[in-house]
């Protein structure tokens, strides 16, 4: 093996991933090579100082955005064939309903707001408010300790839809998010609403 | 050695989103910071984040277990991270050697200067994205060359000589910020 053989493999002698005669060879010639020991320090130090990289992954908030996602999708799919609405027919008469119900909410006194999409068969338990300076770590420790998903949210205004987790009782999801005051700003039970 | 994700997989393509969910908890944080490295803007990485376990979802029949699920997500998330490039032409994708001079690094040196984070970062962030991509999936993730030739799509010898180059760039800057004196 060349010396550029080695000196390519020394990451993967660092991460500890070489096996058998690659391994020997490289910790032969690190044995013979004072340069090459000091070397793995040096690349051993900068793997430690990238696995200690504090990251902040989206958690919660990227899981609950994908769920909703893979909820339309699942939507998207049981919806009928094109096929069956080829008809011209059909879709004049698809677009004079559609007509009728946007002009019927355009004109109508509105209903309260909702806080925003549902995911379909999953309705929130709670609908809560997060604190500004809450962080995700915050925010997932409560949710896990108070057996709950996100379902629902952001709203524009902040809402989240929460759903117990199966064999998690309401109330005692309820007393988790009361006790966590700093992190919860507001707690409002989907019967309350 | 079995892989723990593995049994996700067939519950995933059958539509168990509870394995989904448990998947995108075991995996996620991996995931990010492989994306986060690469892309400077943490919006743009959770969107390919996002994307990546869509493709899970949709993509999760099609697995055939010949690697690991993590590197088979790696793959997904560096394909994303390569067309979000190319769409915003961030990024020219080429295989060329860069320039190596002689002016060897000292191992000393560079010892010294891997004791801030943030000389590390900067230089990492001096690579090119093929450079950067195979050290830290070498380095992040601890994975053998097969497996980073696996993600990316390159063949193992490619791999061998990114990651040389990516380790002699490496050292070089931060050999560099010793000698000009950013480190003491």
């Amino acid at each position: 093996m060349t010396r550029d053989e080695i000196e390519g493999l020394l990451p993967f002698y660092v991460n500890d991933t070489l096996m058998g005669e690659e391994r020997d060879a490289v910790a032969r010639a690190i044995a013979e090579d004072a340069d090459l020991a000091v070397e793995v320090e040096a690349l051993r130090a900068i793997r430690a100082k990238m696995q200690a990289e504090d990251v902040t992954a989206p958690g919660e908030f990227g899981l609950a955005r994908l769920m909703r996602d893979v909820e339309r999708e699942t939507t998207i799919e049981a919806t009928p064939p094109a096929s069956r609405w080829q008809s011209a027919g059909l879709w004049q008469v698809a677009a004079a309903v559609l007509l009728a119900v946007a002009l019927g909410t355009a004109l109508l006194p509105r209903e309260e707001q909702g806080v925003g999409y549902e995911l379909a068969g999953v309705a929130p338990a709670f609908t809560v408010t997060f604190a500004e300076t809450a962080t995700e770590a915050e925010i997932r420790d409560t949710l896990l300790r108070a057996g709950l998903e996100i379902v629902e949210g952001p709203s524009a205004l902040g809402f989240y839809g929460l759903a117990p987790l199966p064999d998690v009782a309401t109330g005692d999801a309820r007393a988790v998010l009361d006790g966590a005051d700093d992190i919860v700003t507001s707690v409002e039970e989907a019967e309350d609403r | 050695m079995s892989d723990p994700l593995a049994p996700l997989i067939p519950r995933i393509a059958a539509g168990d989103r509870q394995a989904l969910s448990e998947l995108y908890r075991e995996t996620e944080t991996s995931v990010f910071k492989f994306i986060r490295s690469r892309m400077n803007d943490p919006f743009g990485a959770a969107d390919i984040l996002h994307d990546t376990y869509l493709d899970v979802w949709k993509g999760a029949a099609k697995f055939e277990g010949r690697s690991k699920v993590t590197t088979w997500i790696m793959g997904i998330a560096h394909r994303k991270v390569i067309d979000a490039f190319r769409k915003g032409s961030r990024t020219t994708l080429t295989d060329e050697a860069p320039d190596l001079e002689d002016d060897a690094p000292t191992p000393e040196a560079c010892l010294a200067a891997t004791e801030e984070a943030g000389h590390v970062r900067h230089c990492l962030e001096t690579l090119k994205d093929e450079h950067r991509t195979a050290i830290n999936l070498a380095f992040y993730e601890d994975m053998t060359y097969g497996e980073i030739a696996q993600v990316t799509g390159a063949p193992e010898g490619t791999i061998k000589t990114r990651v040389f180059h990516a380790k002699k760039l490496l050292m070089r800057c931060l050999s560099g910020l010793v000698q000009r004196g950013a480190v003491t």
